[in-house]
């Protein structure tokens, strides 16, 4: 376990360096010009070239990347042209309400693609089938339907934002310290864009489920299973589901990997404060520092669920060895 | 996956369809009871509301709300007219060189401090020291007066007959506390603790800041004016008009403000639910030509594509009631006599003739920023017509970064770009002039420049001399790098229960006083 631990962890860094290095030759040869972002349209030629001395923009790109990293050894990401903060005082603002919303899309992905894989009713069916719809709609398509129907004509759910004043864990918060007001209203506001983001991931992860689950329903040890009179449910449960869940799990590993980097659109639609929308802002803007940061922080939760996945994995089927 | 892709489409089609008729409906929204103006934001402010950083549009209210400059332009009027704010009077000396500003008795800033000429002094200091996109309004400064409390004057270095415009701007200076300024100075000029926090003497006190998701406003007692029945103002951030009107119609936002496409305006405004208003501006839709290209290298053929623009029929076909034809070369009204005539009339026959000089298969880019629908529908149109001159057009969209960064290189950039909206910092020809035209401004994109044109308006804004500004504008006009191409106006919508929102703007703020508002 702790080779392989530590086999991660070096290719961790070794990822990590290879996407800030990708930006920052992005940013070398991108078209545009991040200081206005930073003073405003109207700023003149000379504030934009005594800001781009300040900022260190002229310097060769191998001095700026390699300041980057001596700062970022230090946690110190740089500061946002936009917003003007530290990056990692925006990622810290940002980034509880994208893990919110990703572990609650995942729970829905996962809840969601168990029905798909498991349910053999006629319900079964039709969720199945709305799924499948739902699942090649585009997701702004699918968020703005949502809008529509579950905010303007419904009146059931909000439409944008995240609720409550709370601008960190939310969710864990008010329901760890109990406040149910809070908790109710972060909830229906995360309701929506969660189920956004959870339908594609959820049909990937029931496919896979299901066509592993018929797989294994035919097998011989199966088979046996019934013969020796065991109920369906024990059948299911101890000799099915176990055997079973392996390619399932290393699906959802995938997908939660792929939530966060899809978040994107889903919190832009839903004005969700999330890094999602943080890094929508920052691409127009040029603002490569936001950028680094957010693409360092996909990247490393992307490398950490992908281990955990795995970890799991071993810990369901003892064929798999870490 | 064909026939999923169509079950997909058809199943959102008819959410929508079904929807939408109650959605449409006529209904006039209740007026909030709970003394909660909700002013909805089209995407977020951008940058923090700092207002000696603070230099973009969208998030000017909560600086305007906050903050107050010694003077504005009056509210109401379609004129560029200075009026009293935190001065109540003021007078100029005959060289424009010393501005005595007779100070507002009574005025506490929101910690509490009194407002005195050493406010004035430390907010110009401030605005130099943090050096900005505006800073250049303080550059000229050379030392205020504070001996009297009561009365701060001003002495420039230079004459500069757009000084009162600089303070007027809604970018200008604006009056913050010294003492909160000094507690929480910090390494940076309390430019962190301002992304939180506002140091002003407004109607409003910056009360919470959720960066991409919403701004509260609450009402700041001992504010010295008119005060309004809302206690609260909030401003939540959609990035998505559909959103944002969907929000508005169901009565969840208040006001919407400068930020819904022209294509949406003609549903407000023949709907008895809501009010439209259209304010004046000093915003413009420009024009801006690439003297780098390889299609727009003369002047000949600059000026022929911009006499072969039919604005009379774009205008009211893109952009609607909001805009109307330029008949000037700078804002509406700013060369009070109208001496500053734009003398480019449609004349396709111009184009035409100097087209068929050219090779077979010439082509021309005609640019817009991304994100701003006019301006793509306008470029779309136009390279459309191109092809009946046999010249090859594309519209292509930039993103906002990109299109600053031509003036480094303008070879990169575009043969032609349309602008939807853009204006000055303030009313002064100097300041249109000079952002537009001088290649030391900001918004000269492609670098376009005639060195006496920027020497007139260097001369004319020591005085103030119309003749001069006139004489700068005509020169640059001949270039055909430029178009006034239509005045545009703030396109305001609102509940039927607020009131006050005509007399809450003014032509250069683009946003509502929210402490002139009212419920009916």
């Amino acid at each position: 376990m702790i080779g392989f631990l530590t086999r991660r962890a070096g290719a961790a860094v070794a990822v990590l360096l290879i996407l800030t290095a990708v930006v920052f030759v992005l940013q070398q040869y991108s078209p545009g010009d991040p200081v206005k972002a930073y003073l405003g349209a109207n700023a003149s030629p000379a504030a934009v070239a005594a800001e781009r001395v300040t900022l260190h923009l002229d310097d060769p790109l191998v001095s700026r990347y390699g300041h980057y990293l001596s700062a970022a050894a230090r946690g110190d990401l740089g500061t946002s042209y936009r917003t003007h903060r530290k990056v990692t005082a925006d990622l810290g603002a940002f980034l509880p309400a994208t893990f919110e919303l990703v572990v609650v899309a995942f729970l829905f992905a996962l809840l969601l693609g168990a029905v798909f894989a498991m349910l053999r009713t006629i319900a079964g069916t039709f969720v199945r089938g709305v799924l499948l719809v739902g699942a090649t709609a585009p997701p702004f398509l699918l968020a703005l339907g949502g809008i529509i129907l579950f905010y303007a004509h419904l009146g059931w759910l909000p439409a944008t934002g995240r609720g409550g004043n709370d601008d960190g864990f939310l969710l864990t918060h008010s329901l760890v310290t109990g406040d149910w007001a809070q908790f109710g209203d972060g909830l229906q506001h995360v309701v929506l864009p969660a189920l956004v983001l959870a339908v594609a991931p959820a049909v990937s992860i029931g496919r896979i489920l299901r066509a592993s689950l018929q797989q294994t329903l035919s097998a011989d040890h199966v088979r046996t299973a019934r013969a020796k009179g065991l109920t369906e449910v024990a059948v299911f449960g101890r000799h099915v589901l176990r055997n079973s869940i392996g390619p399932g799990l290393s699906m959802a590993g995938l997908q939660l990997g792929f939530m966060f980097a899809g978040v994107v659109v889903v919190e832009q639609i839903f004005s969700w404060p999330g890094i999602g929308n943080y890094l929508a802002e920052s691409i127009p803007a040029a603002d490569y520092p936001a950028i680094a940061g957010v693409t360092v922080v996909l990247g490393a939760v992307y490398i950490v669920t992908n281990t955990v996945v795995d970890m799991i994995q071993a810990l369901a089927d003892p064929r798999i060895a870490l | 996956m064909k026939l999923l892709r169509f079950g997909a489409a058809a199943l959102v089609a008819l959410t929508i369809a079904a929807c939408d008729g109650k959605t449409n409906e006529a209904q006039v929204n209740p007026a909030p009871t709970d003394g909660v103006l909700t002013v909805g934001l089209l995407g977020d402010i951008g940058q923090p509301p700092d207002p000696d950083i603070y230099y973009a549009n969208n998030g000017l209210a909560i600086v305007l709300n906050t903050y107050e400059g010694l003077v504005q332009y009056e509210d109401n009027i379609d004129t560029v007219k200075i009026a009293p704010r935190l001065a109540t009077s003021w007078e100029v000396s005959a060289d424009k060189k010393v501005y005595t500003f007779h100070l507002r008795s009574g005025v506490k800033f929101h910690d509490g401090t009194a407002f005195t000429s050493d406010a004035v002094k430390v907010s110009l200091q401030r605005r130099t020291d943090v050096k900005g996109g505006a800073a250049y309004m303080t550059a000229g400064v050379q030392s205020v007066d504070t001996s009297d409390p009561a009365t701060a004057v001003v002495t420039l270095k230079e004459g500069n007959a757009a000084f009162l415009d600089y303070l007027a701007s809604p970018f200008g200076p604006k009056m913050i506390s010294p003492s909160a300024l000094a507690a929480n100075k910090g390494s940076d000029d309390a430019q962190t603790y301002l992304t939180t926090h506002d140091i002003g003497s407004g109607p409003y006190t910056l009360a919470a800041v959720q960066t991409g998701t919403k701004y509260e406003l609450t009402q700041f007692d001992g504010y010295w004016g008119t005060k309004s029945p809302f206690t609260k103002v909030e401003l939540p951030v959609y990035n998505d008009s559909s959103a944002l009107e969907l929000a508005f119609d169901k009565g969840d936002v208040s006001a919407i403000v400068a930020a819904l496409p022209s294509s949406d305006l003609k549903k407000y405004e023949t709907s008895a639910a809501v009010n439209s208003y259209l304010l004046p501006t000093l915003q413009s839709a420009l024009v801006t030509l690439n003297p780098s290209g390889t299609f727009f290298k003369t002047a000949e053929a600059r000026l022929a594509f911009l006499q072969s623009l039919d604005r009379e029929k774009l205008i009211p076909q893109v952009l609607g009631d909001r805009s109307e034809l330029a008949t000037t070369l700078y804002a509406k009204g700013m060369i009070p006599d109208g001496a500053d005539k734009q003398e480019i009339n449609y004349k396709p026959e111009v184009l035409k003739a100097y087209a068929a000089t050219l090779p077979a298969g010439t082509t021309m880019t005609i640019g817009y920023a991304t994100g701003n629908p006019n301006a793509q529908q306008l470029a779309t149109i136009v390279a459309a017509q191109m092809a009946t001159l046999n010249i090859k057009a594309t519209a292509q969209g930039y993103p906002t970064a990109q299109v600053f960064d031509w003036v480094n290189d303008p070879a990169k950039g575009p043969d032609a770009f349309f602008d939807g909206n853009n204006g000055p910092d303030g009313g002064n020809p100097y300041m249109w002039g000079h952002v537009f035209w001088d290649k030391s401004g900001g918004i000269n994109y492609f670098g376009c420049d005639d060195p006496s044109v920027d020497a007139d308006l260097n001369k004319a804004v020591l005085t103030g001399d119309n003749a001069l500004f006139v004489s700068a504008a005509t020169k640059y006009a001949s270039s055909g790098c430029y178009l006034n191409f239509s005045y545009n106006k703030d396109w305001v919508v609102a509940q039927k229960w607020l009131t006050g929102v005509a007399e809450s703007h003014n032509i250069g703020a683009n946003e509502l006083n929210f402490a002139k508002l009212g419920i009916a």
